[in-house]
């Protein structure tokens, strides 16, 4: 009844955003947007494929986000997007990781955030960190170190980070972290498994001359090592959810963390763009 | 003007949202003299400053035909008609209803 009085009586943008988003662009009756909303909340498969198969549809599904579609035989001009729009985003993801760690008593929690942190911002094992593969591929694609670090990140990176921000600071823990973590289901291979449409990249780039040693070293990184990360974190965020009994909050939560996302990975487009500005007909004037 | 929405002929009630072709939510606007649909007032908004970025780009004083593909999670690819005219662009919008990036195609 709500839903129904906002969006076809008051016509409250973010009502009616939300619906066109998640449910239709097709006005329901009150019945029939009852039964929609119950639907699309039930996980008959648990919360963490739930999640699994909102991003597929979100991203991976008929309509591909234009970055990853971007990604299967990507430019200069797209790998530098990334790295400079991504290394805002790597440096945001680690502080909120640690709003986690501050927050959560679960001792698989803390361990699981800590090493994501030591990974992706300190490295591990002898290994760089990501953050460090992400500035060694801007590098070798020609531009300095200084410069990429100078750079600011664009309006659709800072209003994402002020999403994801804003989720860590009033939302709870585990929402926090299945906003943060269930992004990481881009890079996870196995969701061409449960119908994702193409893959994050060309795997083919791996094995490619037409690319530095650099850009195959980021990429296998994150290629090799989100299956254990995604799943690993939504596993811990199923038995939560359920043991606080929060779990439509979480969903609700992941979903705003999905919209974030997708204006995140315009933006590395958008910078794309500034940097070889032909490349906008190629992705957009086909 | 004739709206072309993600291929379905769109702004009014009937037709769904001249910006994004939804059919929720019961708001108008006057554009160019015409009383168009909209499913709330940020489409709204976001159409009106979209219609003003042709016309500021093109200098042309109306639009005969707006074809627009996409939505919130990729942006929209346009197609502007003038006459024998036409005008292709990709535009973004940001939270506020702004554009945040307007390409020409």
């Amino acid at each position: 009844m709500h839903m129904n009085e906002m969006a076809n009586v008051k016509s409250d943008p973010s009502h009616v955003m939300w619906l066109n988003r998640n449910i239709s662009t097709g006005r329901l009756d009150v019945h029939e947007l009852a039964r929609s909303l119950e639907e699309f909340f039930l996980t008959p498969e648990g919360l963490a494929m739930w999640i699994r198969r909102r991003f597929i549809e979100k991203f991976y599904g008929n309509n591909p986000h234009p970055f990853i579609v971007a990604m299967q035989n990507p430019t200069r001009g797209v790998l530098l997007g990334y790295v400079i729009e991504h290394q805002h985003f790597l440096k945001n993801w680690v502080r909120i990781l640690s709003s986690i760690v501050f927050r959560s008593d679960r001792d698989d929690v803390i361990k699981y955030e800590l090493e994501n942190i030591a990974v992706e911002f300190l490295g591990y094992n002898g290994k760089p960190s990501h953050y460090e593969l992400l500035l060694r591929m801007g590098e070798a694609l020609g531009m300095k170190r200084k410069e990429i670090l100078a750079t600011p990140p664009l309006p659709g990176t800072q209003s994402a980070i002020r999403t994801w921000r804003k989720i860590a600071e009033n939302k709870s823990w585990v929402e926090t972290m299945a906003a943060m973590h269930s992004l990481e289901l881009v890079a996870d291979r196995s969701l061409v498994k449960y119908g994702a449409k193409l893959p994050y990249f060309n795997p083919s780039i791996l094995s490619s001359d037409k690319y530095p040693q650099e850009v195959k070293d980021f990429l296998r990184e994150g290629y090799e090592a989100d299956i254990y990360h995604a799943g690993e974190a939504l596993n811990m965020i199923e038995k939560y959810a359920e043991e606080f009994g929060i779990k439509e909050d979480v969903q609700v939560t992941v979903l705003k963390s999905f919209d974030a996302f997708s204006k995140y990975l315009l933006s590395r487009l958008e910078r794309a763009f500034e940097i070889e500005p032909s490349l906008v007909k190629e992705v957009f004037g086909r | 003007m004739k709206i072309i929405v993600n291929g379905k002929e769109a702004g009014a009630k009937e037709k769904g949202c001249a910006l994004c072709g939804a059919t929720w939510g019961d708001y108008y606007e006057e554009v160019d003299g015409e009383r168009l649909f909209f499913c709330c007032n940020y489409c709204a908004l976001e159409f009106v400053n979209m219609v003003n970025e042709i016309k500021r780009r093109t200098g042309w004083g109306k639009i005969d035909e707006l074809i627009i593909n996409g939505n919130y999670y990729t942006g929209r690819t346009c197609v502007a008609k003038n006459g024998d005219k036409e005008f292709k662009f990709y535009v973004k919008f940001n939270e506020e209803a702004g554009i945040e990036t307007f390409r020409e195609i």
